[in-house]
């Protein structure tokens, strides 16, 4: 079978590792995967979307709502919209009673991208021992960042033995 | 600072056809570092510091990389930023990217079987010349001539990214201070832009980069790390030769 092997040095920019973030996302205080509230049973839809998009759901919000607006509530189970942000979707609910905000309650992700965040991870890396063989293989997948590591890589006395 | 790429192609076809598949492949990644190159003055990504060129008024390459930039840094809970260090460098996206396309030529021009290795970030697709699936070894991070595993692969990307090359040049955005924790992180999935911008992202998180690692398996990816005190960890499908 016939094959033909090339290596070209310098093509590319430098992998730019990452470096840094100029980020002001903190993670939200870290929450025990609360499931949906239970004060759940009537669902007329109000929508707090407000609350349901702020970072930092339930409490502080809560309070202020509940001084503010003391009358007109109806009484009921209230559900906002699911509200996406970076970490997933949260989704709010709040409980009145006699026209009071007496409860509320955040329901987080659980299937987001956030390490930070997202409780409980079913999924773990699981650890063994670190082998060094010297193996049979075709390439080789390492941090190369330069021309200068290149030439020293197994991958560079791979791409010789080849060509 | 250049990046070596290998290729290999493992095609039954007339050594020219094939020197000319290479050929090709070349001219498209100097289309890629002309444009995207922080070191050119005259390139998109340098215009586009300067100000010069607007995201409206750019190529459609350069709108797709900062595209999914934006979508890395949610994804990555902002550990992969390109911007960084201020201006932009989507470097750390680019290069997965652009070999991953230059797979995709190959494809489309009647290669499937070959491999692209830009260092150390592998795109490959088939089978091995000998026939079988690529063996693909992960270096070991203290010994350059050894492997710490290997993996058999036909169809998929691998990305390693370590400190052990270039020290801690990788900083935790949360403290302002070099990663630590990981050595060497490598991912293996089926896009090697994504590949490679998850393993970058991991390192920078340190140890909760474990965690954070174990979730991408949901969607493919998988991955094998080693901690500075010398710990191995891989995930449950990593695709381990036999």
């Amino acid at each position: 079978m016939r094959r033909s092997t090339a290596a070209a040095v310098g093509t590319l920019t430098g992998a730019a590792l990452i470096v840094g973030v100029r980020l002001s996302v903190q993670p939200v205080a870290p929450i025990a995967a609360p499931p949906a509230v239970d004060l759940v049973d009537s669902t007329p839809s109000a929508s707090p979307s407000k609350a349901a998009s702020s970072k930092k759901p339930a409490a502080s919000s809560s309070s202020k709502a509940a001084e503010k607006e003391e009358t007109g509530l109806k009484d009921g189970v209230f559900k906002g919209k699911g509200s996406q942000n970076i970490y997933g979707t949260v989704q709010v609910s709040i409980k009145i009673a006699d026209g009071k905000i007496t409860a509320a309650e955040a329901t987080y992700p659980t299937t987001g991208n956030s390490a930070t965040i997202n409780p409980g991870a079913v999924a773990k890396l699981k650890q063994e021992t670190l082998q060094k063989q010297s193996a049979n293989v075709a390439a080789v997948s390492g941090a190369t960042y330069t021309s200068k590591s290149y030439q020293e890589s197994l991958q560079a006395a791979l791409d010789s033995a080849k060509a | 600072m250049g990046t070596a790429v290998s290729i290999e192609l493992a095609d039954d076809r007339p050594e020219r056809e094939l020197r000319e598949l290479i050929a090709d492949v070349c001219r498209w990644l100097h289309e890629v570092d002309a444009r995207f190159s922080t070191y050119k003055d005259d390139s998109e990504v340098s215009r586009m510091r300067r100000g010069e060129l607007t995201a409206a008024d750019c190529s459609a390459d350069m709108r797709h990389v900062l595209s999914a930039c934006a979508d890395l840094w949610r994804d990555t809970d902002g550990y992969f930023d390109a911007y960084a260090l201020g201006p932009l460098d989507p470097s750390g996206y680019v290069k997965g990217w652009s070999v991953e396309v230059a797979s995709d030529r190959l494809l489309a021009a009647g290669s499937a079987n070959h491999y692209i290795n830009a260092g150390g970030d592998i795109r490959m697709r088939g089978t091995h010349p000998e026939g079988g699936p690529w063996r693909v070894g992960i270096r070991h991070p203290w010994e350059s001539d050894k492997v710490s595993w290997v993996l058999a692969l036909t169809d998929g990307a691998i990305a390693t990214s370590g400190t052990y090359e270039r020290g801690n040049h990788v900083i935790n955005p949360r403290t302002g201070q070099p990663a630590k924790g990981l050595r060497s992180v490598t991912v293996v999935g089926p896009s090697l832009a994504l590949a490679d911008a998850y393993a970058t992202a991991a390192l920078a998180m340190g140890e909760p980069g474990l965690n954070w690692l174990a979730k991408l398996a949901a969607d493919g990816y998988e991955s094998a790390v080693v901690t500075d005190d010398g710990r191995a960890f891989s995930s449950a499908n990593l695709p381990a030769a036999v």
